[in-house]
This record gives structure tokens, sequence and C-alpha cells, in this order.
């Protein structure tokens, strides 16, 4: 177990290598020069050069980006003289919009994404759950169908689409609620929720026809395993076989897909963020796309995928827990 | 609401836009863009809305997006140069605050009059007024002046103004005082005197003495880069908290005297700005102006599919403020490269282009106005361009299809625009009328952050770009030089003259028109000149854009100001019922 | 869960029993048959867009100036955004563009890039699935942690990334690419899985001993057996490559201007959904409707092809 655990924890850290080494590719090709864009529309050739070197963009692409991983580790001081800036562990840089440290930036900006994949996940795990598992032990019957049909139509819906239509109805016309603006939860629980209740209706619709579809199939298949066949002889009552049985086997793929969403949610949902607003880790980047703030760019994208694998690796390790049948 | 300001903010970023004699510029001159209606956002032109303003109470300002910079040495976009120098930091010389042309009259502000100019103009002297203080109660001095001219050198600080480095003697190779160097042109000798020494005569320095390149950062408070998150004020008001992106609180600076300010009235007892909004959302919240949102001004301008929701109803409309940029937008085209080295080619697409069209594409004739001369209204007598080509709005295509075809090019031809992304639709608009006398165009879009950039590259830009350029100063010198003179082209990092545009009767006339004595001689020349490049036609002229602003119903004495582009004088503005405006 | 598990088990998908389900699937129920009906509608709405936009006589990129008020910020003269006996569905504010012709021409752009998309994830996939599944070994050991790293990255973040370097090339190819360079390892996965589980059948077992080659037996033994699956998998598919379309160029960084997509239409018509429903209603519902046709279809597919679930 000890053993798997390093083994995979190494991995994790050559997939971020992987995936901060394509980044910076990526962006070293990027046809806009920052330098250039901090400078402004009268800039002088010298002083793009000046610019240019103090924000370390003349050096090659891979000294570069050698700096930027021992740098996050190390540390890194940037600028001259009476305006150099220490940046300590973990040093993601500075953003070339804002001179912010990237690193706070993200820990700043985190607590927003957090709030809003979470809140939603509950919301989806419970509805789609529910919906998934009654229709699978009423496979075949109306309350089946007519919630598969709604799951359907549920995730066909875009949630731009979903996002306007609960704007619309409870916040213009009814006036409801206030129109969403982020405040956090421990100086306001309740400010924190009815602002959030939005953004997490229009993300749940989306993600809970999908949980209940996927978890109806599973549970199904789960169902039909000889051993819950033997459960149900032995004479457990029902409720028990399908909780401590039926469930936990059928989990396993839903808990598959949980943390694959819920660790690409948690570094923002660009779409949900910009449509109500909120200032996550989402509209972060969008932000820093558009402005070219390479720094910001990278810091999100390695958030981003840290989340993704740990979240994959907490699922492995959960599956043990979750489903008898799984050892390592 | 991300599209209008970003545009505005990009296209805006080396202006400082005065306006001159702007009285009549939109208010009463004929709807343009149809004759038989009435432009329906111009009817508060010029004026102040709201009443006078009760002292008290908080105002909020609905953002789109943050502050580009607000540290003085490197703000250079507009509205932000507007609310830093309005709220939080003096300049030596400033605008005086009113509406309409009043807005482009020069007022000291840290100094006691507008500067002494010596040694022909190459020497300018400023005395700084007694009492001035910062937010902590020392007192401002004529050093930390010069320390923040000396800072807008440093390459740790980009974006700022760069009259300085233009102008001021033996600044080659300076960078900043980070390294303990300074500047032996910037004397300081006493605490309130400070002289500059230039290069070359500079009779307009109390204009540029209005940049924030020229309010004071004390040496003690320099942070360098992260000065910019929290600038230390000498105004009216200081930072209570600032989270870049999303919220900025001011709280009024006790240390400020406003017996020494002539300019500010500082109503609001605080100041909440609220950042990153959906645009539409702050036009929705404006209009019903419901709670605290009565109490709020709008930062970005109005999204042009909420103009129905405004303009349909009286009520609201009357809360619109709709200024003049003073910036002119042309599709600009490059005369050094075929086909567009034939001015009868170039003379063709000045009269396909619909700007009907373009009008419309960017929010009809309520948020711009057709453009018919290169440049802007407010250097024109009036304050109104004049139709210096004479061509029909919505263009004139048998004409241009008779241009193109004694050109050689009956059948058209392909070529390319590029535009900003924001111009999506504009570029739209152009190619589409274009498209009406076989000129076939691709659009390319270009993000923000890489548009300048990317047409600078006079090598491998496409023939067509579209963009703009906003005077400096109440002068034809800070608008055509920049934009026709032959002699400022670029291989690469090309800002400006996009047309490259090189006509040694232009160049020659601009020198001659520079070295007259007399403004009022040299600003009619400077008309007549914009007449003839017209003619020869390196650009086409497309729209001058307005800044549409909706307040809420708790606001007065907001007005656009003419030198911010249009944006509210934060000077000014406050409540009408302070007890309303809590938050 | 139609068919009995036990003989899809054995060779799911195998010779012309499956598509005779199929077909008595489609026979059985109605929503199959409007799914497939919409489909087919929206496909042939693609293929011959310029033919039939041209039956309202509009191209979609042709500006109509006296179909919006410039004085109201350029919204549609007339009810319901327009609509017409000139403009059927009504037209674009600002622009005055027939929305009937763009809708359509919207079609074309935003299938065509959902379906070549799916087609190279599918390909892609279902090579590198076979090679790592049959070949095992180091095949299957740098395939799958090519795929571990792929999944690993946060796509649509890429993607976005990918689209607003990326200059002067064709935007729809380049989506494509995009879409399917992280999508392929999904596929992957259940092919892998499938081919794994059909490796050591007797059948193959049997065509090994009688002497046949790795390709052959790949061609006519491997193939068939994982193409039900993956026909499954590959319908539901689509519907999450036209949402991903539609959710590149609703962040502004997909199609060209004045190209239209549904994505792109729906973007620029979010910010009217008041003032203007219709133009926000018309595309939107174009994508819901086709969403849900494929996800139905897939749904059919997926109970038939391919009951035990590979993906699971």
């Amino acid at each position: 177990m000890i053993l798997y655990l390093g083994r995979r924890l190494l991995g994790v850290l050559g997939v971020l290598l992987a995936i901060a080494a394509v980044t910076f590719t990526i962006f070293y090709v990027l046809p806009s020069d920052p330098a250039a864009a901090a400078c402004g529309k009268a800039c002088s050739d010298e002083r793009l050069e000046a610019i240019r070197a103090h924000m370390g963009l003349d050096a090659p692409l891979w000294r570069q980006f050698a700096d930027f991983v021992t740098g996050i580790f190390t540390g890194r001081t940037m600028g001259t003289g009476q305006y150099a800036l220490r940046c300590d562990f973990p040093c993601l840089g500075y953003s070339y919009e804002n001179s912010e440290n990237v690193w706070d930036l993200l820990v700043d900006r985190l607590p927003v994404s957090a709030s809003l994949a979470v809140g939603a996940a509950v919301l989806w795990l419970a509805l789609g759950l529910t919906a998934g598992v009654t229709a699978a032990l009423r496979k075949d019957t109306l309350t089946d169908r007519v919630l598969m049909v709604g799951a359907v139509a549920a995730a066909s819906l875009p949630v731009y689409f979903t996002a306007v239509l609960l704007i619309y109805g409870l916040i213009r016309l009814t006036g409801l609620l206030p129109y969403p603006q982020y405040v956090s939860l421990t100086s306001d629980p309740l400010g924190w929720a009815s602002n959030l209740i939005l953004p997490w209706v229009a993300l749940a619709v989306l993600y809970a026809a999908m949980y209940a579809r996927q978890s109806r199939s599973s549970m199904i298949e789960s169902m039909a395993e000889p051993y819950i066949r033997t459960a149900r002889a032995k004479g457990l009552p029902r409720r028990t076989v399908v909780v401590k049985h039926g469930l936990r086997a059928g989990m396993t793929p839903v808990l598959t897909l949980f943390g694959m969403d819920l660790g690409g949610l948690l570094a923002g949902a660009v779409i949900t963020e910009s449509l109500f607003g909120l200032p996550g880790v989402g509209r972060l980047f969008y932000g820093a796309l558009t402005s070219g703030d390479q720094p910001v760019i990278l810091g999100v994208t390695l958030l981003a995928a840290t989340f993704i694998v740990v979240a994959n690796l907490a699922v492995d390790l959960l599956y043990a827990v979750v489903d008898p049948r799984v050892r390592y | 609401m991300n599209k209008r300001t970003r545009t505005l903010a990009i296209a805006l970023v080396s202006t400082l836009g005065l306006g001159l004699g702007l009285a009549g510029c939109s208010g009463g001159s004929p709807a343009k863009g149809g004759p038989e209606r009435k432009n329906p956002a111009a009817a508060n032109t010029g004026a102040v809305l709201g009443g006078t303003p009760q002292k008290g109470g908080t105002l909020t300002v609905l953002s789109n997006q943050d502050f580009t910079h607000l540290d003085p040495a490197r703000n250079w976009v507009m509205p932000d140069m507007d609310f830093g120098t309005r709220l939080l930091y003096r300049t030596l010389v400033t605008y005086k605050a009113a509406p309409g042309a009043g807005g482009s009259e020069l007022v000291p502000d840290l100094a006691e009059d507008l500067g002494t100019p010596s040694n022909g103009a190459k020497t300018w002297t400023f005395r700084l007024k007694e009492g001035l203080k910062y937010e902590d109660g020392t007192p401002v001095t004529s050093q930390d002046v010069k320390h923040n001219v000396e800072r807008s050198f440093s390459p740790d600080l980009p974006g700022g103004p760069d009259y300085a480095a233009r102008y001021l003697a033996g600044a080659d190779g300076y960078q900043g005082p980070a390294q303990g160097k300074h500047l032996a042109s910037v004397k300081t000798p006493d605490a309130r005197t400070i002289v500059f020494e230039l290069r070359k005569p500079f009779a307009e320095f109390p204009f540029a003495a209005t940049l924030p390149t020229f309010a004071p950062v004390p040496a003690a408070q320099d942070k360098g880069p992260q000065y910019d998150n929290r600038p230390f004020s000498s105004g009216p008001y200081k930072i209570e908290s600032y989270a870049r992106d999303k919220r900025m609180v001011l709280v009024r600076n006790p240390h400020w005297n406003p017996a020494t300010d002539t300019v500010r009235k500082a109503y609001p007892d605080r100041i909440v700005v609220t950042m990153g909004l959906k645009g539409n959302q702050i036009d929705d919240r404006l209009i019903s102006s419901a709670g605290t949102d009565a109490s709020s001004v709008a930062w970005a301008a109005l999204r042009p599919e909420s103009t129905p929701k405004v303009l349909t109803k009286p009520e609201v409309r009357a809360r619109l403020l709709a200024e003049s940029s003073s910036c002119t937008e042309m599709v600009q085209m490059h005369t050094g490269r075929a086909p567009f080295d034939d001015p009868k080619v170039r003379k063709a697409v000045q009269y396909a282009l619909d700007r009907e069209a373009v009008i419309t594409a960017n929010g009809g004739p309520a948020l711009n106005d057709p453009a018919t001369a290169a440049m802007p209204g407010s250097l024109f007598e009036g304050g109104k361009q004049p139709d210096t080509l004479g061509i029909p709005l919505s263009g004139d295509v048998e004409k241009a299809k008779q241009l193109l075809k004694e050109a050689g090019k009956p059948d058209g031809f392909a070529t390319s625009i590029t535009v900003s992304t924001n111009d999506k639709g504009i570029a739209e608009a152009v190619q589409q009328s274009l498209g009406r006398v076989g000129i076939k165009v691709t659009i390319e879009t270009v993000d923000p952050s890489a548009f300048y950039d990317t047409i600078g590259d006079t090598r491998n830009r496409t023939d067509l770009v579209y963009t703009g350029w906003c005077p400096d100063y109440p002068s034809g010198s800070t608008f055509l030089p920049f934009v026709f003179d032959g002699r400022y082209i670029k291989e690469k990092g090309n800002s400006g003259n996009h047309s490259l545009f090189r006509d040694d009767a232009t160049m020659k006339r601009m020198d001659e028109i520079a070295a007259m004595s007399d403004g009022a001689a040299a600003n009619k020349a400077w008309q007549e000149l914009d007449g003839q490049i017209l003619a020869k036609a390196p650009v086409a002229p497309a729209s001058v854009e307005r800044k549409p602003l909706l307040i809420g119903t708790n606001i007065a004495g907001a007005f656009g100001h003419t030198s911010y582009g249009g944006q509210i004088d934060y000077a000014t503005v406050g409540l009408k019922d302070p007890s309303k405006g809590a938050n | 869960m139609t068919a009995p598990p036990a003989t899809a088990a054995t060779a799911p998908a195998h010779g012309g029993g499956a598509w005779r389900l199929v077909r008595a699937e489609l026979r059985r129920r109605v929503s199959l048959q409007v799914a497939a009906a919409v489909i087919v509608l929206f496909a042939l709405m693609a293929a011959a867009a310029p033919l039939i936009s041209s039956l309202g006589g509009w191209g979609p990129e042709e500006f109509d100036k006296s179909a919006v008020d410039p004085y109201l910020g350029g919204l549609p003269l007339g009810p319901l955004g327009g609509v017409s006996a000139e403009h059927w569905l009504g037209v674009e504010p600002v622009t005055g563009r027939d929305l009937f012709a763009r809708v359509v021409h919207g079609a074309q752009v935003s299938l065509l890039i959902a379906f070549a998309a799916t087609a190279i994830v599918v390909l892609a996939g279902t090579t590198a699935g076979i090679a790592a599944g049959y070949f095992g070994g180091r095949t299957d050991t740098v395939l799958s942690r090519l795929m571990d790293l792929t999944m690993s990255f946060p796509s649509l973040i890429f993607m976005i990334a990918m689209m607003s370097v990326a200059r002067d090339v064709n935007r729809i190819l380049l989506m494509v690419l995009v879409i399917g360079l992280f999508g392929w390892p999904g596929v992957a996965r259940v092919v892998r899985g499938q081919t794994l589980s059909l490796k050591h059948r007797e059948y193959v077992d049997a065509a090994r001993v009688g002497g046949a080659g790795p390709w052959r037996i790949l061609a006519r033994d491997i193939l068939p057996g994982v193409a039900g699956p993956v026909i499954a998998y590959t319908t539901l598919l689509v519907p999450g490559m036209i949402a991903t379309e539609a959710a590149l160029s609703y962040l502004g960084v997909g199609v060209r201007p004045p190209t239209p997509s549904w994505g792109q239409m729906i973007a620029e018509s979010v910010a009217y959904y008041d003032t203007d429903p219709m133009y926000f209603l018309v595309p939107s519902f174009c994508l819901f409707l086709t969403v849900l046709a494929f996800t139905l279809l897939g749904d059919a597919l997926r109970d038939v092809l391919d009951p035990r679930g590979s993906r699971s």
C-alpha cells in the first residue's frame, strides 16, 4: 500500500512537470509579446528591451523553464535594486498584469471556485444519485421513464441556457434573489449561500442529469450480480441489500466520474463563473488569457492539473474503502 | 460589458485626450445617422445630472473589470487617470471640473499656478502650494514629485505616459531611481519648488503636467511594482482595501485640505468599486436602480444590447450620460503595398465604406457618431467635424466601382483586415460594405493584448487595420503628426501611422505648422491639412465613439468629463440623499 | 438491457444480428424514431445548407439594414425578433442578417466539427486501444501512460489556450484537432478493455493456432468484436463534441467571423435574451434538440450493442 502510494505520488509529479512543460511551450510560441503589452502603445525600442530583460523574457526557452521549475521550490527574486521582489516557496512568479504573487492570487480565488464546485457537487450528488437509484430500483416503470427522460433533457441543456433562465426568472422578473456577488462563507454564511444558489443550480442541473444516468445503469448492473441474489436469498432486508451491497458496488464508476468532475471544477468553471460574474479561478484564467498574463495562465493550469491528478489518486484509494473487491 | 470598455481602455492607452471647444460637439448637431431622427442619447451632453450632491453616504461604482494601473507612474488609461487623479493623488496641474468645453480648461492643482516657462519654454518652474499633506499627515514635497517622474523611467514600472522621457534633457538611457541614480534635469532647489529642464521647447508643458506622472510619490512609501496595489494618497480619499479584480473601498483622507483644492468636492464619505461584474448585469441593475444600486454609477459603458431598455424609457434615458470620447476610429490602409499604393483604390474604399453599418454594429447613433474627418470634432471650429469628403453615410457604391475601374481593378480584389476581438462586429460591417464593390475582405481578429503588437509589425500585417487615435492636446499637433508623419514609421512596434503614409508635401507642411508661434493660426492650418491628407486617402474615417454611462436614481453632480474620454468626473459626483447610500 | 447478458458477453455485435436488434429497437420506440428523424433532418440541413438557405433568399453573411432599428441598438423591427415573410426566423440584431440562413449554415459548421472531431477520436482511440490491449507489454505501458497523461490535462483550459494561441490557420480544422487531441483516451480505454477480454477467447486462439498473423486477427476477429461498444460510445460522444464546440465558440475562441456556428450564435445572443428572446432561443433550441437526439440514439444503441456497459 505504502509502496503503491509512493509510486503514484511520483507519477503525479511527473505528470505535473509534463503539463508545465507543455503549457510553457504553448505560450512561448504565443504571438503576443508580454513585454510589449506591458510597455503600452508609445514604447521606444530600448525601453522595450529593458522591460523584456526585467521580465526575464530575453533568456532561451529551456532556461526560462528551468528557472521557473527550480523557482517553485527555492523561490526567486525578480526586478532590480530597490524594486526587487522576493517570491518565496511555492513561487509561481508574479502576474504581468498587476504584479500580484500568482500563488497568492490562486489562494485568494480558490475559495470562490471551491464554494461553487463543492456546493454544486452536494446538490448534484443528492439529486442525481437519488434519481438514478430510484429509477434503477423501479426499472421499467413510469417513474423510471419520467426520471430518465428528464435526465436526458437536462443533460442536453447547455449551462449558459440554464443560467440565463435562472437569472431572468429569479432575479430580473421576480427579484427573489440578488445578483450573484461573492461573499465569503466565514463572513456571512447566509449571504454566501443566497449568492451562490443560482450558480449551484445552474451547474448542478447538468451534472445531476449525468449522474442520474450513470448511477442508474451501474446500480442495475450491480443489483444483477450473483452476490446480491445471495444476499436476498439469505433473507436480508431489502434496504440492507440495496444500501450495503448494491449501492457500494454500484458506486465505483460514479466515484470515478465524481473524482474527475470535482477535480476539474475546483480549478474553476470558466463559463459558469463568467456568466455569474464570480471572481473564481476560472475567471482569473480567462482574464489572464485575454491579457496574455503568462505566469497566471501557467499557475492556473498547474493548479487545475494538480486537482485532477490528486482527485484521481484519491478516487483510486477510495475504491478500496467503497468496493471490498478492490485490494492493492 | 467587457467588450466596450476593454476596447476603449486599449484604444486609449496612449491618450490624454483633451476636449477643445466641445460646446456643440454632439448635442446640437443634427443627428447624422438619419436626418429624420434625433440622437436619442445626446440629450444630456454638456449637462450635470441630478443637481448638486449632499455630503456623505456611500457611492458605489459598478465595474466589469479591474483598473489597469493606479500607480501614478504607470496610469495611462483614460478612465483610470480620471479615477486616480480625481480621488487618490493630485498632480501639478489638472483639468477644471466642468461639463462640456469647460472640462478642457487647465487649473493649478499641487502647483500655485500653471507653471512658469523660461529659456524659450525649455525650462519650466512650478511652485507647490502650502499645506499639502499625504494620508499620514506628512507634507507633500517637490522631491516626491521628482521621485515619481524618475519612477516612470523604470523598466520595473512599465505602462505609463512617456512625456517625461520624450522631453526631459539628459534622460537617454536612464532606468529609474531603483539603483540610486537620479535625473539632473529635474531640480528641486527647495521642498516647494520643482524645475524641469527640457531638451526642446515645449509650450504645452502644463498639459503634460496633468498626467499622473506629475503626482507625488514619497520614496519611503515606494514599493516598486506593488505600489500599484496600494498608492499612497495625496487626494481626498485613501484606500481602505483593494482586492484586485474584486473590490476596492475608499474612505476619506482626513489630511486632505479642501482649502488647497479648487477642483475636488469629495461629497461621498465612502466610495466602493465592485469589479468583475457582467456588463449587462450592471446595466440591468442600474436600470431598475433598486436599493444600493440607486447610489451607484456605471464604470463600463452601456452594452449595445441594453440600449433598447434604456432609450425607450424616458425616466431611464434621463439617467444616461453619453459624452464623446474624442477619438476617431479609422480603416487604415497599407499605402506602401499593392493595391493600396494606388490612391484611386484607397479612395474607392472611402466611398465603399458603409459608416451607417459600422455605427450600427457599434451600438447605433446613440453610442457613436459617424466620422467625417480624421481629427475628432474637438479639434475643429465649433467642436464639430466638417464633412470633408462629402460621401453619403452608407457609401457610394457606384462611385467606388468607377474608381476601381479607373485603377484597373474592375472586379475588385481580395484583402484582409485586422481588428481587436472586441471590434468583430465592426469588422463584419466593413467586410460587408467593401464586398459590395467586389473587395473581398478576410477578417483577422486578434486578442486585445496582442493587437498593437500585431498591427505594429509592418512587414507581416494585413493590408487593412481598424484602429483609432485620440488627441493628447487640444491641438492638431497631437493628432496629425502621430497618424500621418512618415518619419515616425517603425518596421516593428509601429504605432499611430498604421497607413504607413509617407508624403513629402504633408511632412513639410507639418514642420511648418509646428514652427508657428500663433496658436490660432496653427489650429486653422492643422484643420486645413486634415482635409488635404484625407483627399490623398490613406485612411477611411469611420466613427467617433461616445461613452454611454448609466447612473442610479440617487446620484447627483454627474457629467461625462471631456478630458477623460467622457468618463464621469469623480471630483464632483455624489449622492442626492446620503442616508440611502449605506452598504 | 433488452438483450440477455449471456449472448452479448460471448459475441457482442457480431455479424448482422446486432443490426437486426437495432432495427427492432428503432421500430419499437417512438422516441427513437423522433431522435433519428431529428438527426437526419439536421444532417440534411447541414449538408444542403446553401441550397436550403437560398430558399429563404438570404445568405448567412448578408446584412439587411432595413430590418433593424439603429436607434434602438440595432434591435430587429417587428415582433418576434423580426419574423416576417422575408425572414422566416427573424434577423440577428445589429446586422440584420437572416437568422434562418445563419442557423442552417451554423448547423453545417457545428455538425462538421462535431463529426470530424468524433471521427478523429474514434480512429485514434480505437487504434491506440487495440494496440495497447492486443500487443500488451511495453506498448501497453507507453500507451496507457499517455492516456493517463492526456486525461490529467485540464482539457477545457488547454483547448481555450491552444485555440487562442494559434493564428493564421483554418479555425475549423484546428478546432477539430484540438478537441480530438483530448478526446481519444476515453475511446482508447473502452477499446483496450474490450480487446483484453477478446484476446483470449477460443475463436481468437483458434485463429492464432491456425496460423493467422496478428494483423489478420486484429482485422478479422478483434475489430468486429470491439465495433459494437465503439459505435455506441461514438453516438454518445457526438453530443459532447457539439457542446464543446459551442463552449469554445461561446468563450470567443471558436470559428472566425462571419462564419456562423451554433455556439457562436448562442454566445452572441445571450446578451439579448430579454430584449430579443427569439435570437437567443433559435440556436439554443437547435443545439438542445440535436444533443438530445444523439443522446437518445446513443442510449438505445448502447443497450443493444454494448449491454454490459464497457465504459464502467
